[in-house]
């Protein structure tokens, strides 16, 4: 599969369409490509959506230049042209993208909110209602800042480097599930491709502290590389271990198995989708192996407690001390879309992803009697609970940053090979058993197919 | 062979991390309770009634007698005008009310020693709440209290509580002292009766014997 397509917008390509697909179809179709029956790229699902739109008298009559862009898209998807392709490429990029930049905003405005009501103060109150547009504010001034290159610096290097960390962050976003089908590629190697580009972030703090030619710098990168190769550990045996009693590497595929039987629901069984069907209840061990993944993740992105490769007190602000401007951003920016990415794919492989664990809310939507009204507010639902669920674990992250000292980096390394890793390890161990043993059954006695 | 150690550890480790999220948490849920800032400039907190600020001047009481001019040590205060004709005694000084022309403090200059409240004989003269003064320029720190918006509009809240409070403290003072006398008197009543009391007996003892 190539990576750099964001194919399939869909989750799993062959099964029969469910909600989205079905819009998608009729959008592919209306976009002048489609045959029906045929399952279409994810791109062209949002390149579709908008010529559809277009197209309707509704649209066109209020959008004096709504005529002209359809056009413009009919005459572009002419047959041969990679127009269409191309166009549905940028668009999946852009809504990622953009929602990346809406998250981080977000995320720093509660960050600021959040540590000032824990340390009885008020935060950003002036710009907008409560502060609201302090985040934007700084981004326009971070934008507007000279980009500073120190005279001794590498430069390709150094300039390059931020955008091998967002570019590591980003890409992590590809197999990432944004609710039910919302999805820029659905990877058959989905948490092995997560774990992997992870790495790819490291090479980027590691360019950026060395490039620097700064004595801080160089000692956050030597941090840097120590922390986050060490805590790939845990959270690779976290994913091994998911992987494993899922039967899958595909984070679709692995929500769905949480979902109880929606999945399948001709298949003999009668239990439903409830909460226990997570994978954190899944065996006496997940619930453990969950709290082993989150600590290994804040560390993976470098929050704190095991912020020490920015150490502002220390090493003044690490590997991004010498950056200015928009480069600097970039770090920012990866760092709070590092937040969300672990959160969110904890919340996948263990916290049932999507489904909100009440069988009727998730059902909602689906069965032969839905229209187009409830498979729309079924798939809201499903994103909602989806989204809820990852920013309350962000939130988590950031009441433990406000409320924990950073570690030592002795105490860093003790935590990860002395604690975490045996832990996981006898996790791991546990759930290969209880997988044979009870042969695929919960701790509650329900049974999970894999197909 | 279990390592009771490790796991103590790890067992602290948790307890302590528990306890400590639960206050965070106590305190992001409760924030409105224990807020402790303010917006400073839109919101003021109240200062102290004996707060050393910017010279506040109850121009109509004023009798220009120059005394806050004189006492200063660092002479500051620049007054000018025309003194009213001699009139009834008031607050120890024989003087009319004063027409004043000019009355410059230099805020580059002034320490803020608050003695130029003491001899002044309408006590019209004190210094205030306002702390917050600035200026792009040196000349601009001369004020004249007579002409120059040094207190605004939402200073007289903070200037009337001040007030009020220097004439609550003046009170407790006086009251307090009126307090001590008493009780100084009523010792000395008190000793008196019992020396007279002594005395008493012992004339009864007398007159018994």
């Amino acid at each position: 599969m190539n990576l750099f397509v964001f194919t399939n917008f869909f989750a799993q390509t062959g099964k029969d369409l469910k909600n989205l697909g079905d819009y998608a179809e009729a959008a592919s179709t209306k976009w002048g490509l489609a045959e029906p029956g045929v399952y279409y790229e994810g791109g062209l699902f949002f390149a579709g959506l908008i010529k559809w739109l277009l197209s309707t008298t509704e649209v066109s009559s209020a959008l004096p230049f709504a005529g002209t862009v359809n056009g413009l898209m009919t005459s572009l998807a002419a047959d041969g042209s990679i127009f269409p392709e191309l166009g549905g490429l940028l668009i999946t990029i852009g809504v990622v993208f953009g929602f990346v930049n809406v998250f981080a905003i977000g995320a720093v405005w509660s960050e600021r909110k959040v540590s000032a009501h824990m340390q009885c103060r008020l935060g950003p109150m002036e710009v907008g209602p409560h502060g609201l547009l302090q985040t934007v504010a700084d981004g326009l001034k971070l934008l507007t800042k000279e980009d500073i290159i120190p005279r001794l610096a590498d430069k390709p290097l150094f300039a390059i480097a931020p955008a091998v960390v967002f570019a590591g962050v980003l890409m992590r976003f590809v197999p990432l599930p944004f609710g039910d089908k919302l999805i820029a590629s659905d990877l058959d190697l989905g948490l092995f491709f997560i774990a992997a580009v992870g790495a790819v972030e490291v090479l980027g703090v590691i360019m950026a502290g060395w490039a620097s030619n700064n004595k801080w710098s160089l000692f956050a990168t030597i941090r840097t590389a120590t922390q986050m190769v060490s805590y790939e550990i845990p959270i690779g045996i976290a994913f091994v271990t998911v992987i494993l009693c899922s039967g899958s590497f595909s984070l679709m595929e692995i929500v769905n198995q949480q979902g109880g039987s929606l999945l399948s629901a001709d298949d003999g069984y009668t239990y439903q989708g409830w909460v226990w069907h997570w994978n954190l209840f899944r065996n006496p061990f997940m619930p453990i192996l969950g709290i082993v993944y989150f600590i290994a993740s804040l560390a993976e992105c470098k929050r704190a407690p095991f912020d020490l490769p920015e150490a502002e007190s220390e090493l003044v602000s690490g590997f991004h001390t010498e950056y200015s401007g928009m480069r600097f951003a970039l770090f920012f920016l990866a760092e709070y879309a590092a937040m969300y990415l672990v959160a969110a794919v904890a919340v996948v492989i263990f916290l049932g992803g999507w489904w909100s664990g009440i069988y009727p809310l998730d059902a909602l939507g689906t069965g032969p009697d839905a229209t187009i009204y409830t498979k729309t507010l079924g798939l809201l639902v499903k994103v909602g609970v989806f989204l809820s669920k990852a920013f309350a674990l962000v939130f988590v992250q950031m009441w433990i940053r406000w409320t924990l000292p950073r570690i030592r980096l002795d105490q860093m390394m003790y935590v990860c090979w002395k604690v975490l890793l045996p832990i996981s390890l006898l996790c791991f161990v546990g759930s290969c058993l209880w997988e044979l043993v009870s042969g695929g059954a919960s701790v509650f006695g329900f049974g999970i197919v894999v197909e | 062979m279990i390592p009771c150690a490790y796991f103590m550890n790890i067992f602290k480790v948790a307890r302590s991390i528990w306890i400590g999220m639960g206050i965070t948490l106590k305190y992001f849920l409760n924030h409105k309770k224990t807020l402790c800032t303010i917006q400073y400039p839109k919101e003021k907190d109240l200062i102290p009634a004996r707060h050393r600020g910017i010279h506040y001047l109850e121009t109509e009481k004023c009798v220009m007698c120059w005394k806050c001019s004189d006492i200063c040590p660092v002479d500051c205060i620049y007054i000018e005008g025309v003194r009213g004709a001699d009139g009834p005694l008031q607050g120890g000084y024989r003087g009319q009310k004063a027409t004043l022309s000019k009355f410059t403090v230099d805020y580059t200059v002034c320490i803020f020693c608050g003695l130029c409240e003491e001899p002044c004989p309408p006590k019209c003269i004190w210094l205030g709440p306002e702390f917050d003064y600035h200026s792009t320029d040196r000349t601009m720190m001369e004020k004249n209290l007579l002409t120059d918006e040094v207190y605004t509009e939402g200073d007289e809240v903070f200037v009337e509580w001040a007030r009020g409070e220097n004439d609550r403290l003046q009170e407790e003072k006086k009251k307090q002292k009126e307090a001590e006398k008493a009780a100084k008197e009523a010792e000395k009543a008190a000793a008196a009766a019992a020396e007279a009391e002594e005395e008493g007996s012992d004339a009864e003892g007398e007159s018994a014997e």
